[in-house]
């Protein structure tokens, strides 16, 4: 699913696109270094890794040596990547000869993390102060409820069971691109929004935490502050729970907020409060670079077109409803059938057939999971040539040239169309023909040249 | 088309199975050569490289197994460290990993030498590869076995006493089934000579097979070249098999020989010849070779 990948990457170029005298500051920290690492793609780590314990900067020329001809493309995209956020300082000498040097920063701190391994940013609270905490399935289940009440207010204000903590404000700039609103209508999702709605639940947590963080100026926050302590809130062991004093004023207000989206829980002791990560709030350095979510699926797709849902979520029966027809509902069960009509009110609403496909592949209930195809081979196909149905006529941008003066002229002006690939349609007879718009301006030129 | 469940681990999630070997012989007698590093130092290395490996990828994992000279055993699971933490952090200044790791290694190299025998060995005593590698072999069906979800497993091999040549066929056995399996066995050599098991195990199962020439260095080797995930080995210049040992031991004596005999039903190996096929029982016919030997042999050497 491509959209998802753009989204969670998306979060890292923020972080990439902070003025370098920031994002240095942000490596004074292990964890923003640790998690920085885990997000970049699996060469540009090994190169880190590599550079590690190398003070001198190594020309560029030698590491192009370390890949083979293969794995260029790859090796550009890793270089890319580790000079945007900073890992690798470029510097140039007389020769023009480019090199690179690994951030001192990062450099120091990932080498402490060699000599001490992975170790929590806080020490848990002893569990005599936290007397009954939740269990992990609990915690789960109620990141889950938090999550989805917000989605369904998100999507469907009217809906919700009850309100969150976000002022209304906040709730718009999470709404903005997702709904569209005409005077004195209701809200309508837009394009966008309904792709959101198919996004597994880590890829929609970085766009909303994206949105939070882009708007965060505008509460007076600092937005690389707010980077830097999310990254390392992530990672915090779930289920443990962590003294509230041990945060600033700014972070335990951020904390509200957080825990509306169930990322984490907060509890309130007879002394002291504490909070509890959620798996929400752990997996969000994992998701960086592995956007799928590991939860179970719950989706039976029949070949008779028909859907079955194992789910009672209100939200499950939203999303279902946007490309399916939902039949009945009993407690656990959602069934519907996917049918044309319903698919295209899906198509216009700027779904495609690949995210239908992919939102039912990567949801399906454990027991079809198992089997490939996890959806039958005839229902995929057919979605897709029902969209194809709606895309029977294309649309190019086209010149239309008449009036040529002589045949030789036309067809010259044919091939020259022909050889820049850009002849669309020609009629030799009536000395007419339509070329893309891109090479128009070429065209053109080249007209008034056979002139002269 | 491609199945995306299935897909929902990256690319780049690896489990790696560390084969460590704690030979006393290999670190304190004969081992006394001037560039070969001590075992405490060698340890540091290695903890270091276990660390780069879980930093990485949040959901990497090591399990580290201790190869001695009469047992093996488990002595680090990075997966079943994680739940507790609490009760090992007290001792406050180690880090986890260490102290756990250390403190299991002490346990299991007394107990290796509680098991060795009073008879005095001669030279230096071999390490019981063979078994560290089933062990690891085993670990990696369990993870496989444990559903659609796991990281990618690779072995190395961290070797430094000579083969044992009475290992041959359990280790073939082991190479082979990593091969079926699609488990590559790196094999880093940090003794004093090459290792044609190790040789023919990278070989085959499509590992990396390196000699560090430097072994101080060995931090830099193991997180260039054994750091790499198998994803991105299709894209690096690792370092390439020189040449490889295919010399194979007999069952008969256990020596390793360049020509031999072999049984024409189960392809055992002899050094001499045998009425009997002492592996499947097959009766041999008479040994014309013993009389006009130089054009009857079995197995012609490699040149």
């Amino acid at each position: 699913m491509p959209q998802v990948k753009i989204i969670a990457k998306n979060f890292m170029d923020m972080v990439a696109a902070l003025p370098a005298l920031k994002l240095d500051m942000l490596y004074d920290n292990g964890f923003i270094c640790e998690a920085v690492l885990r997000s970049l793609p699996p060469l540009a780590k090994k190169y880190v890794l590599q550079m590690l314990y190398i003070d001198n900067s190594i020309p560029a020329k030698s590491m192009e040596e370390w890949v083979l001809a293969e794995g260029l493309s790859k090796h550009k995209n890793a270089i890319d990547r580790l000079t945007q956020l900073r890992v690798f300082l470029e510097t140039v000498d007389r020769k023009k000869e480019t090199s690179y040097i690994l951030n001192p920063k990062f450099q120091s701190n990932l080498r402490k993390y060699l000599m001490y391994g992975g170790v929590s940013p806080r020490e848990p609270m002893p569990s005599s102060v936290t007397v009954r905490l939740p269990s992990l399935e609990d915690l789960e289940a109620y990141a889950l409820e938090q999550w989805e009440s917000f989605l369904l207010q998100l999507i469907s204000p009217s809906q919700a069971d009850k309100p969150t903590n976000f002022s209304s404000s906040v709730m718009k700039v999470f709404q903005r691109g997702l709904l569209s609103q005409r005077d004195k209508e209701a809200p309508r999702l837009t394009e966008k929004g309904f792709q959101f709605l198919l996004m597994d639940t880590n890829a929609q947590l970085w766009y909303i935490i994206r949105e939070y963080i882009s708007n965060s100026e505008d509460r007076g926050v600092d937005s690389a502050d707010l980077i830097s302590f999310l990254l390392e809130l992530s990672f915090h062991v779930a289920g443990e729970a962590y003294n509230l004093n041990t945060l600033t004023e700014v972070q335990r207000n951020t904390f509200k907020d957080l825990a509306d989206l169930g990322l984490v829980k907060l509890q309130q002791g007879r002394k002291e409060s504490w909070f509890i990560p959620t798996k929400l709030a752990t997996n969000l350095s994992v998701s960086l670079s592995d956007s799928s979510s590991r939860k179970q699926g719950f989706v039976v797709v029949e070949t008779n077109f028909r859907t079955y849902a194992y789910s009672s979520s209100k939200l499950h029966c939203e999303i279902l409803r946007l490309f399916s027809r939902v039949e009945y509902q009993l407690p656990n069960l959602i069934v519907g059938a996917i049918t044309k009509e319903s698919l295209y009110s899906a198509f216009q609403n700027g779904i495609s057939s690949e995210q239908i496909i992919s939102f039912l592949q990567q949801n399906a209930h454990p027991r079809v999971a198992e089997r490939t195809p996890s959806v039958p081979e005839n229902v995929t196909d057919q979605i897709r040539l029902w969209e194809t149905d709606l895309n029977r006529v294309e649309m190019t941008p086209a010149h239309l040239y008449d009036e040529f003066p002589s045949k030789d002229v036309f067809e010259a002006a044919c091939d020259y169309a022909r050889d820049n690939g850009g002849l669309l349609w020609d009629d030799s007879k009536r000395m007419r023909l339509v070329v893309k718009a891109e090479i128009h301006m070429q065209m053109r030129e080249y007209l008034r040249r056979q002139k002269q | 088309m491609a199945s995306i469940p299935s897909k929902l681990y990256s690319d780049d999630v690896s489990l790696l199975m560390l084969l460590l070997d704690t030979n006393p012989f290999l670190w304190t007698g004969a081992n006394t050569t001037t560039t070969s590093l001590p075992f405490p130092g060698f340890l540091t290395h290695v903890l270091s490289f276990l660390n780069s490996i879980l930093l990485l990828n949040q959901l990497n994992q090591v399990v580290v197994i201790a190869t001695g000279v009469n047992s093996c055993d488990y002595i680090y699971d990075s997966s079943s460290s994680l739940q507790k933490t609490a009760d090992s952090s007290e001792n406050g200044r180690m880090p986890i990993l260490c102290s756990r790791l250390l403190s299991k290694l002490e346990e299991f190299v007394i107990e290796d030498e509680r098991l060795s025998k009073d008879d005095s060995p001669e030279g230096i005593v071999s390490s019981l590869l063979s078994g560290s590698l089933s062990l690891a072999l085993c670990y990696i069906q369990r993870v496989f076995r444990s559903g659609p979800l796991h990281p990618q497993p690779r072995i190395l091999c961290l070797q430094g006493s000579p083969d044992g040549p009475e290992q041959y066929v359990a280790i073939m056995n082991a190479i082979f089934s990593a091969q079926r399996s699609m488990v590559p066995i790196d094999s880093c050599v940090i003794g004093a000579q090459h290792s044609a098991f190790l040789q023919q195990a990278s070989y085959i199962t499509g590992g990396v097979y390196l000699k560090p020439q430097l072994p101080d260095g060995l931090f830099q080797y193991l997180s260039t070249v054994f750091a790499t995930d198998l994803l991105s080995r299709n894209f690096l210049r690792l370092p390439k098999p020189v040449g490889v040992d295919f010399r194979a031991s007999c069952f008969c004596h256990k020596k390793t020989i360049d020509m031999g005999y072999i049984c024409s039903v189960c392809l055992s190996i002899f050094c001499k010849h045998h009425k009997k096929c002492s592996t499947c029982g097959s009766v041999f016919g008479q040994a014309l070779g013993d009389t006009s030997s130089t054009d009857r042999k079995r197995k012609t050497p490699e040149t």
